[in-house]
């Protein structure tokens, strides 16, 4: 009996284990600065990965819950360009008279608004048409890449590079601060939703038995609703800071961002077919992502042969976390 | 013992830290029916899973016709001749009769190209055996509960078995399709064929087998001619004390009504009229299919009621969700717990505070302390056995199992309860606790409506009993003039009789 409650725990502290064995490891092979400290356990370096990992990491805390649920999104990376564009392209192009701050305000809004009742109309369809969230997101993937490259006539809108209202916007929300802030906000934010809240019990039970939910009333089709459309703005959000960031609205932006979000919820112990998972693991995923990322860009790794190495770790951490009977 | 067929010795068998089996040994004859009984949980599906292969024994030894046997995979008990009928009966639903026969049978030499005649031919004999009468290309799924068992066996026939394994293979049947069952057994062993039948049934048990090995607590308590035992004894045997099955409910209903039903019709009833009392358990009889679950359904919004009313504490209820009925004061524990009661990867906690967390929140948060405040109470009334409420369900037993989808609902104090086949699959012990917890509910004021397949269990515990046939109300008994007989006349007689 001991064991069986040990189990939990000690799956939970392998993957813990694994990020402390990578992150031993990137700090063994790290290269050496001029001083003679390690570069990778640099505070500057530490904090870089920190933000590298923040974009992604924000969209698969979301999409923990949409997998918790059964489901998946395909469609955040498309969302995360369409917002990137809607913020540049309100940021230079609306309200020339509107002072700084609100010109800001509403360039946001906008984005994280339209963001938002994308991931909406995901739910609603997956909800109420019952079409398996794989079409569903797959078709919103494609329908919205082509909505950001049609609103911006497929060009990259510029911002950032004169002194006005873009410069001001870029300069705030590419802060290191600012981006990892919003991060761990949302980590906590999730964290605190899907383990306190009746809405993230709702999550979970749903995709553990939607059958039995539904015998039980719960609301699926409000919770799934309300799922798809966090996702929306929390992709959204990501987006915004990506425009602020690479001081452009691309529309091309956040290709295979999906699959990088699906792999960290995947790394973090989340089953795909729902209804097992948590938050925390998630962000031990995001960091072990990020960690591999940095230890072989640091030793001059080829990207290339970076993917391959990604692949394994992807489906080592799978297998190790897997259930046994 | 020449003529023993298989032989387990000394089986163990531990799931993480729980021992399924302990010490077990089996003596199967050839051409014997040889029940395997036990309370749930005592070990008899994992013994009947480890002699087919499917799972594998920590310890002991299996030897099949006197020779040493290495059971690792299906495949290999395939070799010997041993088949099993799962409980869940394991077939590929979007595949045809003939391809489920067919694939992996490693009596039927496949070609490179499926060859529909070659597997006509060969499945032909095998379900006229069975008495299947189906076309080979009928898609599984097409089949009913009692067509599909069929073709599960003819498949292990066809798979040259000279042992059947049969887990729980009356846990869905009715009467009729019991009989036709009981009838292609005895003809099976007729042939030479053993059949090794795993069942909770008494009755089912004493009419069929030649043998009875009891089962508890992992370990084998003994073996019995069946002719030379009787229910008591064994019961005796695996319980270690006798069962309360006499007698009808000891509480009358009140005379307040809590509902009435009134020509209701759906999809797949006609028809059905009745008034529900407060205090007042109504049982539903009915062959499998006869629309006892769609009543449950049309009653919980699950279904679309096509006409009729349905009035509940004075005021006409038409829910279209079971969100909705359960606002208006309406349980549904549902047939089968697995798919449509738990969450399987959810705590005890979890589970049985699911339909009530809307009280149990400030704000959306779920207000834990005041959450075990009210489950504790229920999990004791139910006489709910685990280590502690964060346990997995998944981990606890099928009755213990069925207690926690009971608590859910005892949490939500509806005034019309229905119970879809509570005690199906669970052990005696979790059955009384059940007659009980639906005597208490009675006494406390709610109305109980109690499916069950087992008509002594209907007599015990219901005040009136509402036969259903292919979707209509064919007759409402109350207890004091119904029998078993009476009942199930008619389930199966059609009108017809003149």
């Amino acid at each position: 009996m001991m064991r069986r409650m040990m189990r939990p725990m000690l799956r939970k502290a392998q993957s813990l284990a694994a990020l402390a064995a990578i992150v031993a490891l990137a700090a063994l092979i790290s290269p050496v600065a001029a001083d003679g400290s390690r570069i990778f356990l640099q505070i500057g370096n530490l904090t870089d990965i920190l933000r590298q990992i923040s974009l992604i990491g924000m969209i698969s805390l979301a999409m923990t819950l949409v997998i918790l649920t059964g489901g998946i999104d395909l469609s955040v990376g498309s969302t995360l360009a369409l917002s990137t564009a809607l913020t540049a392209m309100c940021l230079t192009r609306v309200w020339p008279n509107a002072s700084y701050s609100s010109h800001i305000a509403l360039a946001m809004a906008t984005a994280l608004a339209v963001s938002t009742l994308a991931g909406a109309m995901n739910g609603v369809v997956v909800a109420t048409l019952r079409i398996q969230p794989f079409i569903v997101t797959l078709a919103s993937m494609i329908g919205l890449r082509g909505l950001a490259k049609w609103l911006t006539d497929n060009e990259n809108i510029d911002i950032g590079f004169g002194r006005d209202v873009a410069a001001e916007f870029a300069a705030v929300f590419r802060q290191k601060a600012i981006v990892v802030g919003s991060f761990v906000c949302a980590a906590a934010v999730f964290w605190t939703v899907l383990t306190r809240t009746v809405f993230g019990r709702y999550v979970r039970a749903i995709g553990d038995n939607e059958k039995a939910a539904e015998y039980a009333g719960l609301p699926i089709r409000r919770t799934k609703v309300w799922v798809y459309s966090l996702t929306g703005l929390v992709a959204g959000f990501a987006g915004v800071l990506y425009a602020a960031e690479n001081h452009q609205g691309n529309p091309n932006a956040g290709v295979a961002y999906e699959l990088d979000a699906i792999a960290a919820v995947v790394i973090g112990g989340t089953r795909l077919s729902g209804g097992k998972g948590t938050v925390s693991g998630t962000i031990v995923g995001a960091l072990i992502m990020g960690v591999l990322t940095n230890m072989l860009r640091l030793n001059n790794v080829d990207s290339n042969v970076e993917m391959m190495i990604k692949a394994v770790i992807i489906v080592l951490a799978v297998a190790v976390q897997r259930e046994r009977d | 013992m020449s003529n023993s067929i298989l032989q387990a010795i000394d089986i163990g068998k531990r799931f993480g830290g729980v021992a399924a089996l302990r010490c077990v040994n089996l003596e199967i004859q050839a051409g014997e029916v040889h029940a395997l009984m036990g309370e749930n949980g005592a070990g008899k599906s994992t013994l009947a899973r480890i002699i087919a292969g499917v799972v594998r024994a920590d310890s002991g030894s299996l030897v099949v016709d006197g020779q040493p046997a290495a059971i690792a995979s299906p495949r290999d008990a395939q070799r010997l001749g041993i088949g099993i009928i799962h409980q869940e009966l394991d077939l590929f639903p979007h595949l045809t009769a003939g391809e489920n026969m067919v694939v992996g049978n490693l009596c039927f030499q496949e070609g490179r190209l499926a060859r529909f005649r070659r597997m006509e031919l060969f499945c032909r004999p095998f379900l006229e055996q069975v008495d299947l009468r189906c076309g080979v290309h009928t898609p599984a799924a097409s089949l009913s509960i009692a067509q599909r068992q069929l073709l599960a066996i003819a498949r292990a026939l066809s798979m040259n078995a000279r042992l059947l394994l049969m887990d729980e293979p009356t846990s869905a049947l009715f009467h009729d399709g019991v009989e036709r069952l009981f009838g292609l057994i005895r003809g099976l062993r007729g042939r030479g064929v053993s059949v090794v039948y795993v069942s909770h049934k008494m009755d089912e048990i004493l009419r069929l087998a030649d043998r009875v090995t009891v089962l508890r607590d992992g370990q084998t308590v003994g073996t019995r001619e069946a002719a030379s035992t009787d229910a008591a004894e064994l019961i005796g045997m695996m319980v270690g004390r006798e069962l309360e099955m006499a007698g009808g409910p000891r509480l009358r209903a009140s005379d307040e009504v809590a509902m009435t039903v009134e020509g209701l019709r759906t999809g797949r009833l006609c028809d059905i009229s009745f008034t529900l009392h407060r205090g007042e358990v109504l049982g539903v009889a009915g062959l499998v299919g006869a629309g006892r679950s769609q009543l449950g359904a049309a009653l919980f919004g699950l279904d679309r009621i096509h006409s009729g009313s349905i009035n509940l504490g004075g005021a006409p209820l038409y829910a279209r969700s079971p969100g909705e009925a359960m606002r208006r004061g309406i349980g549904l524990v549902p047939e089968d717990r697995r798919l449509q009661g738990l969450m399987m990867n959810m705590s005890v906690r979890e589970n049985g505070t699911l339909t009530v967390l809307g009280r149990m929140q400030r704000l959306g948060f779920i207000r834990g302390a005041f959450a075990n405040g009210e489950l504790e109470p229920v999990a004791r009334q139910l006489a709910l056995h685990c280590q502690s409420l964060d346990m997995c369900v998944s981990d606890l037993s099928g009755g213990n199992q069925q207690k926690v989808l009971l608590a859910r609902w005892l949490l939500l104090h509806p005034q019309v309860l229905f119970l879809d086949d509570p005690t199906r699959g669970i052990d005696v012990a979790a059955k009384q606790d059940i007659y009980r917890l639906i005597e208490e509910l009675a006494a406390s004021g709610m109305a109980v409506i109690l499916v069950s397949s087992e008509l002594p269990e209907l007599l015990r515990c219901c005040h009136r009993i509402l036969v259903l046939r292919e979707g209509r109300m064919t007759a409402i008994y109350d207890s004091a003039e119904a029998t078993q007989e009476k009942i199930m006349a008619s389930a199966t007689v059609s009108e017809a009789r003149g």
